[in-house]
């Protein structure tokens, strides 16, 4: 291994990951855009039931999840990349329930139907919930590839003490 | 490399106050110059216009050569330890040190490499994951001296680093200081307070008063051969006795005492037949003897010596330095002689050093 790369990897054990820490607060960023976007759909009462408030539990739920795993992340903790996982595997997921149902969704007042959300609103959401799955995504394997590295560096390290 | 030289410089506040006088100082490189006085004598100030963190309101200050007195602070190449540290206390020891160079966008391998050669001189290496609030204070005043060693300057400048810290930490804190120095060969400019300080840290002592620098020269010379009363009374610890005396028949004439001169003494104040002077005698150049009665009033006993104050004939205070351990009690009688003694013109308080 050359000089610089033996450096480099000597660095993160005083610095911090910082960008797989970003990558998580951008996850949750989006997550936030998506969850600002979905209601500007509000067509009559078709979003008054229980899957909204399971919804509005899940992006609480999640954004805790999400920060406290950028703070792991941040100190190189190999098991935040696990949940990091999860949580992107959670967004993709989310795709399929309260987005397509109400883009397939027709709601009818007074006799006329209306779509409860219009195909440009499904794209932007599915964006959102994409790139907010994908900032985890790479969050976690940055963070599992630097957490291994270090994890060897200081290995290495107390092999030569 | 690095040379500094102070030319003819004042320092004047928009008010008209002048703090600093005409400071005039050559530094040499590799010097480690200690600025000495009382507060407010215009010492931080001088440190200041150094650092370029004060205007310089006349004269020049040259770095090798180069006019740096108008030059922004940034550009001087000079780094600067403070009394209070200074330090992120968000970040930790490695990115205190690290951050003046991260800010200038250097290559992060080699500010690491900076940053873990300065703690290994300052012993912080185990401590570069945590942060300000987790260290001593000695520790901090490390991290705040390696941040400014990783920059590698043209020049080290204290203002009063150890001011903060309890007094034997102090110690072994300046000991530090020195190793330091004599590791990094490297100009420094120290400001402090403390004559103790100043006596084991420097190379030359600056020892100012009122803005006007009294006297520059090596730690044995300020002490052994003060300019002035100034110098006289500001080093040594407990402070110079002083007494006015009357110089006739080749003896000093006190209020109460009387003291007799060597030839040589004779002959340096030759020029002062029957005219007042100021003797002044050191505590530890003052013995038991023979020639003049103290009358005790206060003893302090501090290990090895004996701190003995007392009155001399008509209330004459004296504190003597007495080796050893003694328990005088008050009111007790206890003959002394002088030792080594200094003079003083009473007009000029310029020393007499027999020249004239």
């Amino acid at each position: 291994m050359t000089d610089d790369r033996i450096v480099k990897r000597d660095r993160m054990r005083y610095t911090k990951n910082t960008l797989s820490s970003t990558l998580a607060l951008l996850g949750i960023v989006f997550d936030v855009l998506y969850f600002v976007s979905i209601y500007q759909s509000d067509v009559g009462t078709y979003y008054y039931n229980i899957l909204i408030g399971a919804s509005v539990l899940y992006n609480l739920i999640f954004m805790l999840m999400a920060f406290l795993s950028s703070e792991g992340v941040k100190n190189y903790k190999p098991g935040y990349s696990w949940l990091l996982m999860a949580l992107g595997l959670g967004q993709i997921v989310r795709i399929f329930i309260l987005p397509l149902s109400a883009f397939r969704a027709e709601y009818v007042i007074k006799k006329v139907s209306y779509p409860v959300m219009e195909a440009g609103q499904f794209t932007w959401v599915v964006v959102c919930l994409c790139i907010s799955a994908a900032c985890c995504f790479a969050s976690a394997v940055i963070n599992l590839i630097k957490s291994r590295q270090l994890a060897e560096h200081i290995a290495s390290l107390g092999d030569k003490a | 490399m690095a040379e500094l030289s102070l030319q003819h410089i004042d320092k004047i506040y928009d008010n008209n106050v002048q703090a600093v006088f005409d400071f005039n100082m050559d530094v040499k490189d590799g010097e480690l110059i200690v600025l000495v006085g009382p507060s407010g004598c215009g010492k931080s100030t001088t440190l200041r216009m150094v650092a370029g963190l004060e205007d310089i309101s006349r004269g020049s200050l040259l770095l090798d050569g180069v006019d740096i007195t108008r030059m922004p602070a940034k550009d001087r190449d000079m780094a600067m330890v403070f009394q209070n540290y200074a330090l992120y206390g968000h970040m930790t020891v490695y990115e205190n040190m690290a951050f003046s160079m991260t800010l200038r966008k250097e290559n992060p391998n080699v500010i690491h490499k900076k940053v873990l050669a300065a703690a290994e001189i300052l012993g912080l290496t185990s401590q570069l994951n945590k942060k300000p609030a987790q260290l001593s204070g000695g520790q901090r005043q490390r991290v705040a001296m390696g941040r400014s060693i990783v920059r590698n300057p043209k020049v080290f400048l204290f203002d009063e680093p150890l001011s903060n810290l309890d007094a034997k930490l102090r110690g072994a804190t300046r000991r530090e200081i020195l190793l330091l120095h004599k590791r990094l060969q490297a100009t420094m400019l120290y400001v402090t307070h403390d004559q103790t300080e100043a006596l084991t840290l420097a190379d030359r002592i600056v020892c100012m008063s009122m803005g006007h620098v009294q006297q520059i020269g090596t730690p044995l010379e300020l002490y052994d051969t003060p300019a002035n009363l100034f110098v006289a009374g500001f080093i040594g610890l407990p402070p110079m006795n002083f007494f006015d005396v009357l110089f006739e028949d080749g003896m000093l004439k006190g209020k109460g005492f009387t003291v007799q001169l060597t030839e040589e003494e004779k002959h340096r104040l030759s020029s002062y037949n029957m005219k007042e002077i100021t003797l002044g005698i050191r505590p530890e150049d003052i013995c038991e003897g023979n020639d003049i009665a103290v009358k005790v009033f206060s003893n302090e006993n501090l290990g090895m010596n004996t701190l003995v104050h007392g009155h001399m004939g008509n209330g004459l205070r004296v504190t003597a330095k007495l080796r050893g351990w003694a328990e005088y009690r008050p009111g007790d009688e206890v003959r002394v002689s002088f030792g080594r003694k200094h003079f003083f013109d009473k007009v000029t308080t310029n020393a007499i050093r027999g020249e004239e």
